[in-house]
């Protein structure tokens, strides 16, 4: 059986700067995957190269067995995106977007109404459904472009940091729904700053570093025992405590 | 401080510019372009020297009242050239309206295109200026002029944007139609004047409306070169500083207004039109351009700069009346097409980075095109009666009503023709939008030169194209309208293929190149 996601080699340079140097990652298929990684890893690199919306430098991507970029028509049916920093159609209300987003897959109209309805129903969107996505708080957004990625019930879905800047309760509502979702056979992989949440949730788990994958494998294979906290910290080694300099800061002026 | 501001801007260009050859590109153009520009106005403007010396002042005084009056209009029309700071920006360091007006007044002086009008206009001085009081006097006289220049566009940037930004759609039309028809009865004054006779007797009446703006003391005082030149410039001078005292008021409560478009949460109605739309993805492409250019402000703004500039047009080119045949019906209207047009010309833009949810859906050429096809669909809903209305109005001011059946097919030729042309420099050129509205500026700080590119290719290649149509319409064969809108469509749909097959195969770069930060 083919994994979900596999990379070979994959590699991204922005000017001078390698960016992703060479990222061999693995998602089983039905896995639950964390990315973690620290500050400028590379993850949010990885994740658009991998969902087809930065083209890498070198590299193959497969999705269920399938190159990303040689055959893009059967890889972006299946998946569904979540990039980083929200970017969504800001003047449309959160039910048309989900209607353009819908009918932007070619799926029938009333099929689309049908779908969208739920998804706010079950997202608790229902009361801001007309308002514009202007207007929504961060954690609305999260869940409206949650649910923008879901419409099309994709095979494998990619999120960036969906749960930073969430409050407990819409937490809560996001990881419910891929909970369902990952015990139906569909994979989701995603990146994550909280280790908490990724060892919760997870049962896979990569992790990056310089634009390496560092370690990869079964959650449990990875801790060895630690919590994910001490092992990341262990993975990427720790850097400066930031006890020196700074003497000036909070001193009378 | 003023230094700093310059260095900014500067260090904002060069950041823009890195590596990135389409950029580079596009900049290297822009400055051969200004460069160009200088050289011939300066060269021209200095011609004027061998001229009578009464029309050579009033020449001077024209050429300087349109300098002023292209720094005011150019801007409006989106071109690019004005790649400024964005005060909003600025608004939390510690500094006082006045640092920030002068920093910012550098700041839009640093650049190829205010460059070389500053070097056009030195042409005035070689045209103008007789002995040593008048070179002496020729300097300053210039650099005011500039200092007006760039004073009053800013403006009339400020302030307009600020008020088309504030209310609903409805309101900024007023306000766009009630700058417009200031603006316009200028032209018409100096055309009525004019109207009766020759060249020189129109150019004396010009100059005497002129005689007592700041340009035309600008150029008076280089004439003169004595004290009454002197006395001149202070006027001059003072007009400058009230036009900025207008404008630090004008940018003060620009920066403490919030952006006011945002309607505070209100919902919207579910929008019944969706009915009347197509299915799939070009109905829903077409709702969204629609709801897009009802509710995004920077939409708004293209679209009433547009209606506005056409409105310019079809008021001053607006001929003798009489005289003239068709084309004085189709030539306004069909201007006005191109330059509603021309908001195809950067399609994606608007949407900056939203982009990526059409980037992971669509798979091949033919999503593209269908794309394409509904934005230009969602335009045409807008344009045509537009364009139609357009088309009676110049009709009836030509003199003849049944010239608008010339007139609008022609002008619905040309936007196709327009669009089409657009549909590949959307995918070739694409830039990207400033996220918040800072008066007109153009593009991302480092992508001005490509914007200009775009924008002037398109209208080059859109002008070129439109001859087969547009040419046998104002020579007088009206019938040959009939095939003009066959012509455009074809164009269009000509277009949108071209850009599908350049625009699907580098999807990423233009995701990439329309959500740069701003
Ligand atoms: N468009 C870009 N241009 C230049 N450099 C970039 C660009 N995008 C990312 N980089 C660089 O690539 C490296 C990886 O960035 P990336 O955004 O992938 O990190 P990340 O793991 O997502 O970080 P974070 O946890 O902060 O989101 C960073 O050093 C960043 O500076
Ligand atoms: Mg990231």
């Amino acid at each position: 059986m083919a994994d979900a996601v596999r990379t070979h080699g994959l590699f991204k340079r922005f000017g001078p700067q390698v960016a992703v140097g060479g990222v061999d990652l693995v998602v089983p298929k039905g896995s639950f995957a964390g990315l973690v990684g620290p500050n400028g890893a590379g993850k949010t690199t990885t994740l658009s190269m991998v969902t087809g919306l930065l083209r890498p430098d070198g590299g193959r991507i497969e999705i269920d067995g399938r190159d990303v970029w040689a055959d893009p028509v059967a890889v972006k049916a299946n998946i569904g995106v979540l990039p980083e920093g929200l970017r969504l159609f800001e003047r449309l209300s959160g039910r048309e977007l989900l209607m353009y987003g819908g009918q932007l897959r070619g799926i029938p109209l009333d099929e689309v109404v049908r779908r969208a309805d739920e998804l706010l129903r079950v997202m608790d969107l229902v009361e801001a459904q007309d308002k514009l996505v202007v207007d929504y708080s961060t954690g609305m957004r999260k869940k409206i472009g949650l649910a923008a990625a879901l419409l099309h019930n994709p095979r494998v879905l990619f999120l960036d940091e969906p749960f930073e800047g969430v409050d407990p309760v819409s937490a809560n509502t996001l990881t419910e729904v891929l909970r369902r979702y990952t015990a139906s056979g569909s994979t989701v992989v995603f990146s994550s700053h909280v280790m908490d949440l990724v060892e919760r949730l997870c049962d896979w788990v990569s992790v990056m570093n310089g634009g390496l994958v560092v370690a990869q494998g079964p959650i449990d294979e990875v801790r060895r025992g630690r919590s994910l906290n001490e092992a990341f910290l262990d993975l990427v080694g720790v850097r400066g405590n930031g006890e020196d300099g700074l003497s000036w800061l909070g001193a009378p002026a | 401080m003023t230094w700093l501001f310059v260095r900014l801007k500067l260090s904002l260009l060069r950041g823009g510019l890195r590596g990135d050859a389409g950029r580079q590109v596009g900049f290297a153009f822009s400055v051969a372009a200004a460069f160009l520009a200088a050289v011939a106005g300066f060269g021209l403007l200095s011609l004027i020297r061998l001229a009578p010396y009464g029309v050579a002042v009033d020449l001077v005084s024209a050429a300087f009242a349109m300098f002023a009056a292209g720094w005011i209009v150019v801007p409006l029309m989106a071109f690019g050239l004005d790649e400024t700071l964005d005060p909003a920006r600025l608004a939390l360091f510690p500094l006082t309206t006045r640092q920030l007006a002068t920093g910012m007044l550098a700041a839009s002086a640093a650049g190829p295109w205010p460059l070389a009008s500053l070097a056009a206009l030195c042409g005035g001085v070689v045209a103008l200026a007789h002995g040593v009081g008048g070179v002496l006097l020729g300097v300053p006289a210039v650099i005011l002029q500039f200092a007006f220049c760039l004073t009053a566009s800013r403006l009339v940037t400020t302030a307009l944007s600020g008020a088309l930004r504030s209310r609903r759609g409805r309101d900024l039309l007023a306000v766009a139609a009630i700058f417009g028809v200031l603006l316009v009865q200028v032209p018409n004054l100096l055309l009525n004047r004019g109207l009766s006779g020759d060249p020189t007797r129109i150019l004396a009446a010009a100059g005497e409306v002129l005689r007592w703006t700041p340009p035309g003391l600008a150029a008076h005082a280089i004439a003169d070169g004595g004290l009454i030149g002197v006395a001149e410039l202070i006027v001059v001078a003072m007009s400058v500083v009230v036009v900025a005292w207008l404008w630090i008021a004008a940018l003060r409560y620009a920066l403490v207004r919030p952006d006011s478009s945002n309607r505070g949460g209100a919902s919207v109605r579910r929008s019944p039109t969706g009915r009347f739309l197509p299915g799939g993805l070009l109905g829903a492409v077409v709702a969204k351009e629609l709801k897009y250019a009802r509710r995004e402000p920077r939409a708004r703004v293209n679209w009433i700069s547009a209606v506005f500039v056409s409105a310019v047009f079809m008021f001053s080119l607006r001929g003798p009346a009489g005289a003239a045949g068709t084309w004085a019906a189709v030539g306004p209207v069909c201007l006005a097409a191109v330059v509603i047009g021309l908001q195809a010309a950067n399609s994606f833009g608007i949407d900056g980075r939203s982009l990526w949810m059409n980037a992971v859906a669509f798979s091949t050429p033919r999503d593209l095109r269908t794309d394409l096809a509904g934005r230009h669909l969602a335009m045409a809903v807008v344009a045509v009666p537009l364009l139609a209305l357009a088309s009676l109005a110049a009709a009836l001011a030509a003199g003849n009503a049944a010239w608008a059946l010339v007139a609008a097919p022609t002008a619905w030729g040309v936007l196709g023709v327009a669009v089409g042309i657009g549909s590949i420099t959307s995918v070739t050129v694409p830039y990207t939008y400033p996220e918040r509205l800072n008066a007109f500026a153009g593009a991302a700080p480092g992508q001005g030169g490509q914007a200009f590119a775009a924008s002037f290719v398109t209208m080059l290649v859109t002008g070129v194209l439109v001859l087969p149509i547009v040419l046998p319409v104002l020579l007088g064969s009206g019938w040959w309208a009939v095939l003009a809108v066959p012509y455009g469509l074809a164009a269009a749909w000509a277009g949108r293929r071209v850009a599908a097959k350049i625009g699907s195969a580098r999807f990423p770069e233009l995701l990439a190149a329309v959500s740069r930060p701003t």
